[in-house]
């Protein structure tokens, strides 16, 4: 029988991850409360289902490591092993050694390399300690294929059996022994004795009064034949002989007569499970779904959006009243359709910052500082494609917090504060963005030093005057890294600028606020959704841009008179503020003169606001965002492409990338006051 | 019509690879991750065959086989429970509360086949 198995090892490979997951977080919850009996109810289930799970795949290596886990774990939840320190940390390391056990056996096919081995060796060692001394690391996968081996000539078998009266109320089908009898030979002959049926008065139909005597010529052993009946075994009596054919004598083959065990109250039922109830059961009313089905889901729905638009628009201009209202109606529900596939790819950060728990346990213990790790807002849902690829930015921001930021638990009592260092990692919704906030209560930024560094490096002028938040911004910048920093945690070649780099990708911004003594505040901005954003349209010449509605913070209109002067300028004077203006006719070097009258839309990101002069202002639009080729993947200031109801392709602003080159533009003239404000790149 | 049987096991992966062995070899299956949700799906559907773990969140499955035996239309069900080498005493609870059939993890999909080909046919 062959069955493919492929896609449920898939479901194995991710369940086991999930599984390993839960046990880390549950582990390290076990360190803090020893006594937590659902926290050892959840790592034992979680050791028991992978081992479960992987023998039906045959995953040997993965069963019999496992199974050495789950036998510890036994004994841990019926209390013959007590939760100390050092059974966690060989627990936590079973758990890395089964993960890759998991990547490389089931995931890839293939045998551990030799230093994993050593390992398992040690690891086996370690927990072998923890075993019940009787105990033998078997290796779990019971052998059922007794009797395969005696294939030997066709016996006449003659059987008897006897059903007890229970059968049919403990969902068993006489009948359906026979049947599978048939699986394994064939009945020459069947005699149903029903000799055993009460008079009709007593005869109650939901019990079971029969027997047969069956004659059946198989190959099969008598214990494949005996195993038949295992599962009737307490309901009936059951007697298998080999017929001598010859002679038409029965062999006697021993006390084959397996009496009907009374086996008297069950007492084995004493030692119950402690109710192990888990707080979020995620497997319930859930639906494992492809993420490349729900992409595809997603972006046909953006198409639908693009169709949708389309279709108004025509509606519009075919002055048709019933049509605009059909389309609009139409419109309406694409929307809602739109949000609810959108939400579909939403999932909460929690796992992503549940996983540092066990890096700020592992690296506390490896630099010798005892730190604890806050962590609120999990809840908080973030598109799963920024949920992924955050891990990595968090990763090297919380190793830097625990390297550089937090100090040493001398030198912290020695500044008057609490021995142990708190970090902290905190997620919320913040106007149409996720804000992501790692916070440490350690030394702060040294802002001479980076400053000087800086100088030195010509990231900054000597002599330019900057504020705080600029000058600690500046260790995001490419090229920044104080040698004397680089320790075996930190400075691995990773910088803060591959950091602000990743999170740029994913369309965020990170800053940064430190007080001196008291700690630092990395905070990451990051959008809801990559796929879709609800944009505003304006028009320059005869091409359509895009700018992020959320962006927007107000249109004004510029007459003839005051754009001369403020676009001379670079700025212009919004009631009292001074307000940089980019002019994109200008900067997407368009041909031809501007109109008569001109707008400017007000942007803002973060703390940067700017203008932007455009022709015209078509209003809001859903946009779908189409990702430019590769072939612009240099072009600055553009960060995607859509497509409108028309047709026609509108190219998406990126206003953080051109708010910061204003920033860069302003730093420059205010070194060469002469030099032209507006400069097209 | 193929007879349907219903698979309940907090593991996924379990789940599936039960799922395909039986379809191969001609039942309807039907899922249910813990012994709540189980009960709930017994209803409304004629389910001819229950295969149920013992460990698993929300409701374990001696406690769901005892709740299935009370029900009239389950009566004559007949129940695998799936058990470890290392639950002897679990296997005799589940048999205590009316689940006769066992199948001990881990198996291989073949032989889940067998032992519910002792019990019903497709």
């Amino acid at each position: 029988m062959s069955i493919n198995l492929d896609q449920a090892l898939q479901t194995f490979i991710v369940e086991a991850h999930e599984l390993l997951q839960v046990m880390e977080q549950s582990l390290l919850q076990l360190e803090n409360e020893p006594a937590d009996q659902d926290a050892i109810g959840a790592i034992f289930r979680a050791a028991h289902t992978i081992k479960g799970s992987a023998g039906l795949f045959g995953l040997n290596p993965v069963v019999s490591f496992t199974h050495i886990v789950e036998d510890v774990l036994d004994r841990l939840r019926d209390g013959s092993v007590a939760v100390d320190t050092a059974l966690i940390a060989v627990l936590l390391k079973s758990g890395d050694h089964m993960l890759e056990l998991i990547n490389v056996v089931a995931s890839r096919g293939e045998t551990l390399q030799p230093a994993a081995l050593e390992r398992e060796a040690a690891l086996r060692e370690a927990l072998s300690t923890y075993q019940a001394p009787h105990s033998t690391p078997d290796t779990g996968v019971q052998n059922t294929e007794t009797g395969a081996g005696d294939t030997s000539a066709e016996v006449l078998w003659h059987i008897s059996l006897r059903f007890g009266v229970d059968v049919f109320r403990n969902g068993m089908d006489p009948l359906s022994f026979l049947r599978y009898l048939e699986t394994l030979g064939q009945i020459t002959q069947v005699t149903t004795l029903t000799d055993t049926i009460p008079v009709l008065d007593s005869w109650d139909p939901e019990s079971c009064y029969l027997g047969f005597e069956i004659d059946l010529r198989s190959t099969a052993s008598h214990a494949t034949l005996n195993e038949v009946f295992d599962f009737v075994r307490d309901d009936c009596e059951v007697r298998i002989e080999a017929v001598d054919e010859t002679s038409h004598k029965a062999v006697s083959i021993g006390s084959e007569l397996v009496a009907q065990a009374e086996q008297g109250p069950l007492t084995a039922s004493a030692q119950r499970l402690p109710a192990t109830s888990e707080p979020k059961n995620r497997d319930g009313n859930y639906v494992r779904v492809n993420a490349d089905k729900l992409d595809e889901l997603i972006n046909l729905v953006g198409e639908l959006v693009i169709a949708s638009a389309g279709a108004s628009l025509l509606a519009r201009s075919c002055q048709n009243d019933p049509l605009q209202e059909a389309t609009s109606t139409v419109s309406g529900l694409v929307e809602e359709i739109l949000d609810g596939a959108l939400h579909l790819r939403m999932i909460p950060i929690g796992d992503t910052f549940n996983r540092f728990r066990r890096v700020v346990r592992d690296i506390s213990q490896e630099l010798g500082k005892d730190i604890e790790l806050t962590i609120s807002g999990a809840e908080t849902e973030l598109d799963k494609t920024v949920v992924e690829k955050i891990g990595d930015p968090l990763m090297h921001l919380l190793r830097n917090a625990m390297d550089h930021g937090i100090e040493s638990a001398d030198a912290r009592r020695a500044a008057g504060k609490a021995g142990k260092g708190h970090l902290s990692l905190n997620a919320y919704h913040d106007s149409g963005s996720i804000v992501i906030e790692i916070a440490d209560d350690g030394n702060g930024l040294n802002r001479e030093r980076i400053l000087e560094k800086a100088q030195e490096r010509g990231l900054v002028a000597s002599g330019a005057v900057l504020s705080d938040q600029e000058i600690y911004n500046l260790i995001f910048e490419p090229g920044f890294s104080t040698a004397e920093a680089v320790t075996n945690l930190s400075g691995r070649g990773v910088g803060m600028d591959v950091v602000k780099r990743n999170i740029t990708l994913l369309r965020g911004t990170v800053d940064l606020d430190s007080r001196p003594g008291q700690g630092t505040v990395v905070r990451i901005r990051l959008p809801l959704t990559l796929a879709i954003i609800n944009g505003f349209l304006v028009g320059i010449d005869k091409s359509t841009y895009v700018i992020p509605l959320d962006m927007v913070q107000e249109c004004i209109e510029l007459d003839e008179h005051q754009r001369q002067s403020s676009c001379d300028k670079g700025y212009l004077d919004l009631r009292g503020e001074v307000l940089p203006l980019v002019d994109l006719r200008n900067h997407f070097s368009h041909e031809g003169s501007a109109g008569r009258r001109q707008n400017v839309v007000v942007v803002r990101y973060a703390e940067h606001k700017a203008g932007l002069v455009v022709d015209d202002l078509l209003g809001e639009f859903q946009t779908v965002i189409k990702p430019l080729g590769k072939l612009f993947g240099a072009l600055r200031g553009i960060s995607g492409s859509t497509i409108l109801g028309s047709g026609a392709v509108a190219l998406i602003l990126d206003i953080p990338a051109l708010l910061n080159q204003i920033v860069q533009l302003e730093a420059r003239t205010t070194q060469a006051p002469y030099s032209p404000t507006v400069v097209a790149r | 019509m193929a007879k349907n049987v219903l698979v309940v096991d907090d593991s996924s992966s379990v789940r599936q690879v039960v799922g395909i062995a039986l379809k191969s070899a001609g039942y309807d299956v039907i899922e249910a991750c813990d012994g709540k949700d189980a009960l709930r799906k017994l209803t409304g559907q004629k389910v001819h065959l229950i295969i149920s773990d013992v460990n698993m969140p929300n409701m374990d499955g001696i406690t769901f086989v005892k709740e299935v035996k009370k029900l009239p239309s389950y009566k004559f069900t007949p129940i695998i429970m799936l058990t470890t080498e290392s639950q002897e005493s679990k296997k005799a609870e589940g048999q205590a509360a009316g689940a006769k059939a066992w199948v001990v993890k881990p198996f291989q999909p073949a032989q889940m086949l067998a032992a519910v080909s002792k019990l019903i046919l497709p």
